[in-house]
């Protein structure tokens, strides 16, 4: 089977004064279709930088990505957003939705840059809501959620588009340890039904086991790969 | 992104900070208000004027005299052009001239029964008379097929004088007449030959309508069938030596004619071959710019071409002078809303960042963020546009109300047309709001293309 998502070597450099800063030093991972893989790491490993290259968010200073068989360096910044559109699901852990837009409107807005009309946008978005378990949230604004809810609303908005792959960075970071396992389980349940892929970005042992293998980074490079025999369910 | 979306959301997102909207929208309206405040003063400036001139004529006729056209200098401009049946041909064939009258002129005495007077007479085409607009007061037009019946413009009772009274040595009385007195009498007409003075026929033309006072060029003639003048001015001019056009045709153009007219012109060409040639042509054409061009195009080819419309052209460099600086005025005014709209986008960008961010990492193509933004400045353009609009029409029908009764009623005579000072033709109503929209749009390229810019990873740092 081909991965899906190819890291090949991955570097990243900043420049910080005179002083250039290694924050990636030559990552290679292969995520195959329909996997759960967690990125397991303490602040400042460089997981969400990674994360953010493996999803064309920055560019690395070298080394390549392939995602679905595109090498993310041959893309173009300005087609970069359809690309994301068409491949990739993102999930935050400050969950990032739109202050000013209801539940309903959040999660559907990834189908407003599709070009989809309202009608349609709205029948998937309640639909998925439901299944999210805000099927009596829909009308209401972000600040009248709960941060489990809020996160319902992301992981709605990451799934809308039916991606490829979906990349959480810390999805629970700042949810208790009830919800968190609500999310969780949510987030899980839901890539397995739509066979997608998901790379899980964590510090949390407890959150990586959900995973059907851990990655374990520590400065910039990975130290460990297992695999989970009886992931979490 | 559909355009409604784009729309709505645009929307939607400018009304998140109303009162600062509202601030930047209240600079675009006063922009736009000046503008079109200041330009309908100087648009009615000069309708005013036009409506002005049309009273001296129409600014659709152009009148052609015979003999030459000379410049400042005195040098003649082109051949030398002779008004003849192939001359009016070729007028009326030239694109734009909506009819064509050649004209004779003839003077002479007149006896309307006890009043005398001195009339000027003009023949004409029969049938081009309503195109060339002869409008009536009373009365209707002469026929084809009738002989010597005549219209008479309204002020021509003024040239009879009541020969009882002179006689009596009373003073000239400068009382106005009643033009109706002319209507349906015989006018007795006395002429002399001019080789032979003691030579003399009479003429009697019959009035069946009377001018109406729309048209001061031709308030002091009278108009009759060019044939039936055709024989006054055969008779007066048998057994002469001297060339057609011995009489001058109207006072108001006359000077122009004397002043251009060539004094040995008898000496070229044969007597009998010019003595028929017509003394002016009358022409009219669909509207004011086809005027100016066909007058000037004449002028071009030697013709002694003249029309009011050719003095407007003064005038209108004037009102066009006043227009620019009025409008040059407002300009800035509506400069200064650009930058405010162009601060209020950068300030909207650096509130929304983060949300900048998230669009772009959810899927948002840099056009998408270019469009959402230039859209929302757009759109404080065309509320601040619409709405200075508005207020334009409230102060353009204030100024009327108050200046028109003071100003201009003095300008015109004796007409019922309304004078505006401020007039907001609908062009200028479009233009305002499409440049206030495009100002807006100005405005927003620079903090668009800032939006563009942002990293997605930069901006959801952010908080």
């Amino acid at each position: 089977m081909k991965p899906i998502l190819q890291a090949a070597d991955v570097l990243k450099k900043y420049r910080l004064g005179s002083q250039v800063v290694s924050v990636l030093n030559g990552i290679t991972l292969g995520v195959f279709p329909g996997e759960i893989v967690a990125i397991l790491g303490t602040s400042g490993c460089g997981k969400t930088t990674f994360l953010n290259i493996a999803a064309g968010l920055e560019r690395p200073t070298g080394g390549d990505i392939v995602i679905n068989g595109h090498n993310l360096n041959k893309i173009s910044e300005q087609n970069m957003a359809a690309f994301r559109r068409r491949y990739i699901g993102f999930v935050f852990q400050l969950y990032n939705l739109i202050p000013s837009l209801t539940a309903l409107e959040n999660a559907t807005l990834p189908l407003v840059f599709e070009g989809i009309p309202p009608a349609q946008r709205e029948k998937r978005g309640r639909v998925l809501l439901q299944k999210m378990g805000l099927g009596d949230r829909l009308g209401h604004k972000p600040n009248e959620l709960s941060g489990g809810q809020r996160q319902r609303v992301s992981l709605a908005r990451a799934m809308i588009n039916n991606p490829r792959i979906i990349f959480a960075d810390e999805p629970t970071g700042n949810l208790d340890s009830r919800t968190t396992e609500e999310i969780l389980r949510l987030l899980i349940s839901s890539v397995r039904e739509m066979k997608q892929t998901l790379l899980l970005v964590t510090h949390d042992l407890d959150v990586a086991a959900y995973g059907d293998r851990i990655v374990e980074m520590v400065d910039g490079s990975i130290v460990r790969e297992r695999t989970v025999s009886v992931p979490l369910k | 992104m559909l355009k409604r979306d784009l729309l709505l959301m645009a929307n939607r997102n400018l009304w998140r900070r109303r009162a600062r909207t509202i601030l930047t929208c209240l600079g675009v309206l006063i922009g736009t208000t000046s503008i079109v405040v200041m330009l309908s003063l100087g648009i009615g400036l000069k309708q005013g004027m036009e409506q002005t001139m049309a009273q001296w004529g129409s600014l659709e006729i152009v009148r052609i005299h015979a003999g030459m056209q000379f410049d400042r200098e005195g040098n003649p401009i082109g051949e030398e052009q002779r008004l003849n049946d192939g001359t009016v041909a070729e007028i009326k064939a030239i694109p734009g001239v909506v009819a064509v009258s050649p004209i004779y002129n003839v003077h002479s005495e007149a006896t309307l029964g006890r009043k005398r007077g001195h009339i000027s007479l003009v023949g004409m085409d029969i049938k081009a008379m309503a195109e060339l607009e002869f409008t009536l007061a009373h009365g209707r037009l002469p026929k084809p097929e009738e002989r010597f019946t005549v219209v008479a413009g309204y002020q021509v009772i003024n040239n009879f004088m009541d020969e009882r009274a002179m006689r009596g040595g009373m003073p000239f009385n400068p009382a106005a007449q009643d033009p109706t007195e002319l209507l349906d009498r015989r006018i007795r007409l006395t002429m002399h030959n001019q080789a032979d003075h003691e030579k003399k026929q009479t003429f009697n033309v019959y009035v069946v309508g009377i001018l109406d006072e729309q048209n001061m060029e031709r308030a002091w003639e009278v108009y009759g069938s060019i044939a039936d003048i055709k024989r006054m001015r055969d008779f007066m001019l048998e057994g002469t030596e001297q060339q057609g056009n011995m009489l001058l045709p109207s006072p108001f153009p006359a000077a122009r004619a004397m002043a251009v007219r060539p004094s040995a012109s008898a000496g070229r060409g044969g007597r009998d071959d010019r003595r028929d040639d017509y003394d002016s042509i009358l022409l009219r054409t669909n509207d004011l710019a086809d005027t100016k061009r066909i007058s000037a195009a004449l002028r071009e080819q030697g013709f002694n071409a003249w029309s009011i419309a050719d003095d407007l052209e003064g005038i209108e460099h004037t009102s066009r002078i006043i227009q620019a600086i009025l409008g040059g005025i407002g300009s800035i005014t509506l400069f200064v809303a650009a930058l405010g709209i162009t601060n209020t986008m950068i300030m909207s960008i650096y509130e929304r960042t983060r949300e900048i961010g998230i669009i772009k990492v959810i899927g948002a193509s840099f056009g998408d963020v270019r469009a959402l933004f230039l859209t929302e400045a757009s759109l404080i353009g065309l509320f601040g546009g619409m709405l200075g609009l508005g207020l334009s029409y409230g102060i353009s029908a204030i100024v009327d109300r108050i200046g028109s009764s003071y100003m201009l009623q003095g300008m015109l005579m004796g007409s019922g047309e309304a004078v505006y000072i401020s007039v907001i033709p609908p062009w200028l109503a479009l233009f305002a709001v499409g440049f206030a929209v495009l100002i807006g749009l100005g405005s927003g390229l620079y903090p668009a293309n800032r939006a563009i810019r942002l990293s997605p990873i930069v901006a959801m740092r952010n908080e």
